[in-house]
């Protein structure tokens, strides 16, 4: 039992790592914890499932262009709503994503508030037998996919011009303007990326926890848990994090007790801020003065 | 002395004597009923306030069909998303600000629960068609009635269909860790262990908004039940005969109230996967059959676009008692008359519910009896008992 609940923790823990990236993607941008990022994902799964029932496009073309509606809307988002406090406190930012998260969903509760709909399947269900274990193609194809863009977002940040520039734009805006960087459009440029992981983690997220406006709030605790425990602001961190958490979960759940699940993530921070602020791969902020 | 006697027992007599008590006729004006329909219209557990839209459009087609003894009933929504807090703000809402002559409607029996004292301190009427957990209305209160059948009644139909089914004798529950699901598994564990001397071989816990049930699921494979009784809401129920299949679990799974089985078998969307399934049933009929089909168009009438569940049908009974009690206590209705109308049934028939509706001054709550429905060959079955359709 111990083997198939961990495969199968790898598979959970695979859609809190696209959470946890995604939400780090932001955060090493804008240094803003994105708590409306639950929502986002939502908002990607309904725009899939629009294109797909409504529409009556094919799955791989909703998808396309789903992301880029999202990365959109992300991006109208820091400018419209975001931007207009920086130089505020950090506290307001993190209210107003929570307020835009709060808005998608409300938004989605208008339209499709009464139900709960089975999002169409992607990958086959039947299963993978290895041996005694059993391995979804959801869980191989999220797992894939985490591992792609964790090398795609390792490459743009270490290893290009880009990267340095975002970076620089993290570690101070200030100091980033005068060196004639566009710290706003960095920053809208990011917020439109998380916003775009955002469709890609609902799309695969939505065929495992079925689509309804709540959907991803339990995907965003677990998500922030995951970036508590692989430190913040690290990429890898965040896949390790959530792959962790999702091990812990189950393993938790098989051989202690089910009732303890739900409270893991929970465990997780309390634990981790306690014992090692910076979580497993983050570094603590060194200020030079 | 006897003049003081003479006194005493007149003012005595006077407050007695029915016409004389004070009438409370908060709600009503000359032409309309004011009712508060309190339910999840928002929220994960939206599914369920189909069971409030059932009401209203019941409602709808009384107006539509001249009313009440003059009047017609104004239905006011109150939204709580299955909140706890948010039920007791709905109903402090409708008895001070919107002073409606009686509450009714409510799914999700924790959210009741909650609002339970404030009714009770108000003293409003308050008559639950969907929220099934025993302690609502028993023991009874004055002003609350539960027309729907009970986790307590649900509870130990669950156990007698679960041991309806030959050689059962390895019973795993999973369950939601709430006050709703704890309605269901007391009396469902009591009736196990008292009248069938079997004791569950696992509890385990599901939570709400729980999206992988593999622990549980691996839990109950290595336990090798004979049954599952799943005491879960619909979006985990979906998620956890998903996760069964995916691990080859195949035993009989019995919901109870919580999960409309053919709406849970959409979510699924793998008809292997509730082959096993069955959750109980307290209808005349199945959603597509001939018993419920006036009751379907008439919800279609006002909410053309409704996708119809059972929920779409579990409180219009209730509704069909609430009409009939208003209609019973005349033109010069009031509170204290509605009350003293629903404790006067007896055998009543709903046209909707299977089981008849007897309330009582001693019984707040009916019906009491329950059905299990479960596929046979992709259809919709409803089983007295394990093999033995009605």
């Amino acid at each position: 039992m111990l083997e198939q609940l961990i495969v199968s923790g790898l598979g959970q823990g695979a859609i809190y790592a696209l959470v946890a990236l995604s939400m780090t993607v932001v955060y090493r941008a804008t240094t803003i914890v994105n708590f409306g990022h639950g929502d986002f994902v939502m908002a990607g799964a309904f725009t899939v499932y629009v294109f797909v029932v409504y529409v009556g496009l094919p799955y791989a073309a909703a998808a396309v262009l789903a992301v880029p509606i999202l990365f959109a809307f992300g991006a109208g988002a820091e400018r419209g709503l975001i931007r207009p406090m920086l130089g505020g406190p950090h506290l307001a930012m993190a209210m107003m994503a929570i307020a835009i998260g709060y808005g998608l969903r409300g938004a989605a509760r208008v339209l499709w508030g009464r139900e709960i709909f089975p999002f169409p399947r992607v990958f086959p269900s039947t299963p993978l037998l290895l041996g005694d274990l059993v391995v979804t193609g959801d869980a191989l194809v999220t797992g894939g996919v985490v591992l792609a863009l964790l090398a795609a977002f390792f490459a743009v940040f270490h290893l290009t011009a880009l990267g340095k520039r975002l970076q620089a734009v993290y570690q101070s805006p200030r100091g980033a303007s005068l060196i004639g960087l566009n710290v706003g459009a960095f920053h809208q440029g990011m917020w439109g990326v998380g916003a775009a992981l955002g469709a890609v983690a609902g799309m695969l997220v939505a065929p495992v926890t079925l689509l309804y406006p709540d959907m991803a709030v339990g995907a965003l605790i677990r998500g922030f848990a995951a970036m508590t425990l692989g430190g913040f602001g690290s990429l890898h961190g965040a896949v390790v994090g959530g792959l962790a958490l999702g091990v812990m979960e189950l393993v938790i759940g098989g051989f202690l007790s089910t009732a303890l699940i739900d409270i893991t993530p929970y465990l997780v921070i309390i634990v981790v801020l306690l014992v090692r602020p910076t979580g497993l791969f983050g570094r603590p902020a060194l200020v030079r003065v | 002395m006897l003049r003081r006697i003479f006194v005493v027992a007149a003012t005595v007599a006077l407050l007695l004597a029915p016409e004389v008590v004070a009438q409370d006729r908060t709600g009503l004006t000359d032409d309309t009923i004011k009712i508060g329909v309190p339910g999840p219209f928002t929220g994960d557990n939206a599914s369920f306030s189909k069971a409030q839209i059932g009401i209203i459009a019941y409602y709808n087609w009384v107006n539509d069909n001249g009313g009440i003894n003059g009047r017609k009933i104004e239905a006011i929504r109150g939204d709580y998303a299955c909140n706890e807090a948010r039920g007791v703000a709905v109903a402090k809402r409708f008895i001070h600000q919107d002073k409606v002559f009686l509450m009714h409607g409510n799914s999700c029996s924790g959210v009741a629960l909650a609002m339970k004292p404030t009714v009770v301190e108000a003293g409003i009427p308050w008559v639950i068609g969907h929220a099934v957990n025993q302690k609502l209305a028993t023991p009874p209160e004055k002003n609350i009635f539960q027309v729907v059948v009970s986790s307590h009644a649900a509870g130990v139909a669950m156990a007698k269909f679960a041991m309806s089914r030959p050689d059962t004798k390895n019973i795993v529950i999973v369950e939601h860790t709430n006050e709703w699901a704890r309605g269901y598994r007391d009396p469902a564990v009591e009736t196990l262990k008292e009248r069938y001397k079997v004791e569950p071989s696992k509890m385990l816990v599901m939570e709400r908004g729980a999206n992988d049930a593999t622990a549980q699921v691996l839990q109950i494979k290595a336990a090798k039940p004979d049954l599952v009784m799943a005491i879960l809401y619909e979006p985990e129920m979906a998620i956890f005969l998903r996760d069964a299949q995916k691990y080859g679990v195949n035993v009989p799974v019995l919901t109870g109230y919580g999960a409309d089985i053919e709406n849970t078998a959409k979510r699924v969307g793998e008809p292997a996967a509730v082959k096993n399934f069955y959750a109980l049933h307290m209808f005349k009929g199945t959603i597509d059959g001939d018993a419920l089909k006036p009751w379907a168009d008439m919800i279609k009438k006002s909410f053309p676009e409704e996708q119809l569940t059972q929920f779409s049908f579990a409180s219009i009974g209730s509704a069909v008692v609430v009409v009939e009690a208003l209609k019973r206590a005349g033109r010069d209705l009031s509170r204290e008359k509605f009350l003293a109308e629903m404790e006067k049934f007896r055998d009543f028939d709903t046209g909707v519910l299977a089981g008849k509706i007897t309330l009582t001054p001693e019984s707040h709550a009916s019906p009491d009896d329950s059905a299990a429905a479960g596929f046979v060959d992709n259809k919709v079955v409803i089983f007295e008992a394990w093999n033995k359709p009605f």
